[in-house]
């Protein structure tokens, strides 16, 4: 019931005069109808036969949604045209964002986004592997003679979350604070977006304190860990400033602590009801690292903006300057035109089309650790626990925002097995 | 069916037929040629299915995105002949083409 309260005391922006009124929809990229049942079920409501490339729902300050996969590629590729001055929603809460390089548009973005690349490309993620997989061998090896765990809870929490801050060269003890910072910027609560644009920014200011003397600690240092890097670098030939590197460094926390988290257990849900595909996966090495990009299309959980950079024409309306469009790229990966059957989980797909790790220059730099991260979990796990399943009566508890959570994923296995 | 010579890490040089219209990447992997990982399947997105191209042809393939540009430039083993084997689709005017698995990253 609480729920019902809080919805209806979410404001409503009034329609714009560019906004045709058949393109209107009530959808809370906050509070999804139908969230309970899932978050891409919920999702994927939206796009029906019919609907257009873009409606705009009042919700969240008032802004554009597209609803297909074409649409959110093209949004994200396209930076003349939507830029990233403003990537989250609602606006009031995407101004108070400061992370870096995300709300720049090429070319001032390409210099910062080198960095990251220099430090987070294949080879470097490469050379990590075995750190990783100590990592998630010893938080499997607590509870597989258990015979049960709370897979959220107990790993897919944790996991990404150790290696960042393995990676980082960051105390453990640092995680819950994190934590809290990372929900407030991709899930920040109110009801209206004043206040959401309050708690946002509550989070990025905790972000950029608890960066601040870690980054004074490293510069000049010679550490290999990647703030050490990242600080020391070199943005156009000089010095990266005190602010920015605060914002990158933040980013990568950010970035670190509250994506993969997610996805880890929206799969492993599917996967404990198809031990089918377990099965497959277990078959061979190949199958099962081949096999990950198939989750990614399927498990999107990011919902980011961009924001209209000039008056133009699309899908037959007019968008006006700093109108925002947001796009959700579960919309993508399940979208039937572009991946015949979306909701199977088909290991050998042809044709993956999907938007998980965004697209354009923004494109995820975290994207080799996060496949990484993905393939070790699954070979370490299966090692393990080859069979398992969601524990009869359990029921997962959804949330929708800039990055989808779940909560609640009790999984059982024979542990004599 | 375009004819492809395919060069390993080893150096050993094997040949294989492509079906027009898929990925030289695609070919590669259907022939079982396994370290070629080919992660992401050809999204573009995991720099795992590079290639270096003969020469003679990579004046014939298509243009580069700047997504496998980018990837291609965090790649310590980038040459001026460089690929990602997923974004070259297999055409008869490809008969005969050699492409090299580049070492791993």
């Amino acid at each position: 019931m609480a729920t019902n309260l809080e919805e209806s005391l979410r404001t409503k922006a009034a329609r714009p005069d560019n906004v045709p009124a058949d393109r209107v929809y009530d959808i809370d990229m906050y509070a999804l109808d139908g969230i309970e049942e899932g978050y891409h079920e919920a999702w994927k409501k939206v796009q029906r036969p019919g609907m257009p490339d873009l409606i705009w729902t009042p919700f969240t300050g008032g802004h554009w949604i597209a609803t297909n996969g074409e649409t959110v590629k093209e949004v994200y590729s396209d930076p003349s045209r939507f830029s990233s001055e403003v990537i989250f929603l609602p606006k009031e809460a995407g101004e108070k964002y400061q992370m870096v390089p995300t709300r720049m548009d090429p070319p001032e973005h390409t210099p910062y986004r080198k960095t990251l690349d220099k430090s987070l490309n294949l080879g470097r993620i490469r050379k990590v592997e075995a750190k990783v997989r100590e990592v998630a061998a010893e938080l499997i090896d607590k509870f597989a003679a258990k015979g049960e765990c709370d897979f959220a809870a107990e790993y897919a929490g944790i996991f990404p979350v150790h290696v960042f801050m393995a990676l980082a060269d960051l105390p453990l003890e640092d995680v819950p604070l994190l934590s809290v910072f990372a929900r407030q910027m991709t899930r920040p609560e109110g009801n209206t977006p004043e206040e959401m644009a309050a708690d946002l920014e509550a989070g990025n200011d905790g972000f950029y304190a608890y960066v601040d003397p870690i980054i004074r600690a490293r510069t000049g240092g010679s550490g290999e860990d990647l703030i050490t890097q990242m600080v020391n670098t070199e943005i156009n030939g000089k010095p990266i400033d005190h602010d920015k590197a605060q914002g990158l460094i933040s980013l990568l926390l950010l970035g670190g602590l509250d994506t993969v988290v997610n996805f880890l257990s929206f799969f492993m849900i599917h996967l404990s009801k198809h031990p089918e595909v377990v099965a497959e996966l277990r078959s061979d090495p190949l199958v099962l690292m081949r096999g990950v990009e198939e989750m990614f299309r399927r498990f999107p959980v990011v919902s980011e903006a961009r924001m209209v950079a000039k008056d133009l024409e699309y899908d037959g309306v007019t968008l006006k300057r700093g109108d925002m469009i947001l796009l959700p790229t579960a919309l993508h990966g399940l979208d039937e035109t572009l991946n015949p059957e979306p909701w199977k989980l088909d290991l050998g797909r042809r044709g993956i089309s999907h938007s998980t790790f965004g697209g354009g220059p923004h494109r995820c730099a975290g994207m080799h650790l996060a496949r990484m991260e993905v393939i070790v979990t699954l070979e370490e796990w299966l090692k393990r626990i080859p069979e398992f399943s969601l524990k009869p009566g359990a029921n997962p508890t959804y949330h929708s925002g800039i990055v989808a959570a779940v909560e609640n994923v009790p999984l059982v296995w024979d542990a004599k097995g | 069916m375009t004819k492809i010579t395919v060069i390993s890490r080893e150096g050993d040089r094997s040949e294989i037929e492509a079906t027009t219209g898929v990925s030289v990447m695609e070919a590669l992997r259907d022939s079982g040629i396994d370290e070629l990982l080919a992660l992401c399947g050809g999204c573009c997105s995991c720099a795992t299915c590079h290639v270096r191209v003969d020469p003679a042809f990579y004046g014939k393939l298509p243009a580069m995105t700047d997504d496998e540009n980018d990837l291609l430039d965090s790649s310590d083993h980038r040459t001026p002949h460089s690929r990602l084997s997923c974004q070259i689709v297999v055409t008869d005017a490809l008969e005969g083409l050699e492409v090299e698995i580049a070492p791993e990253d």
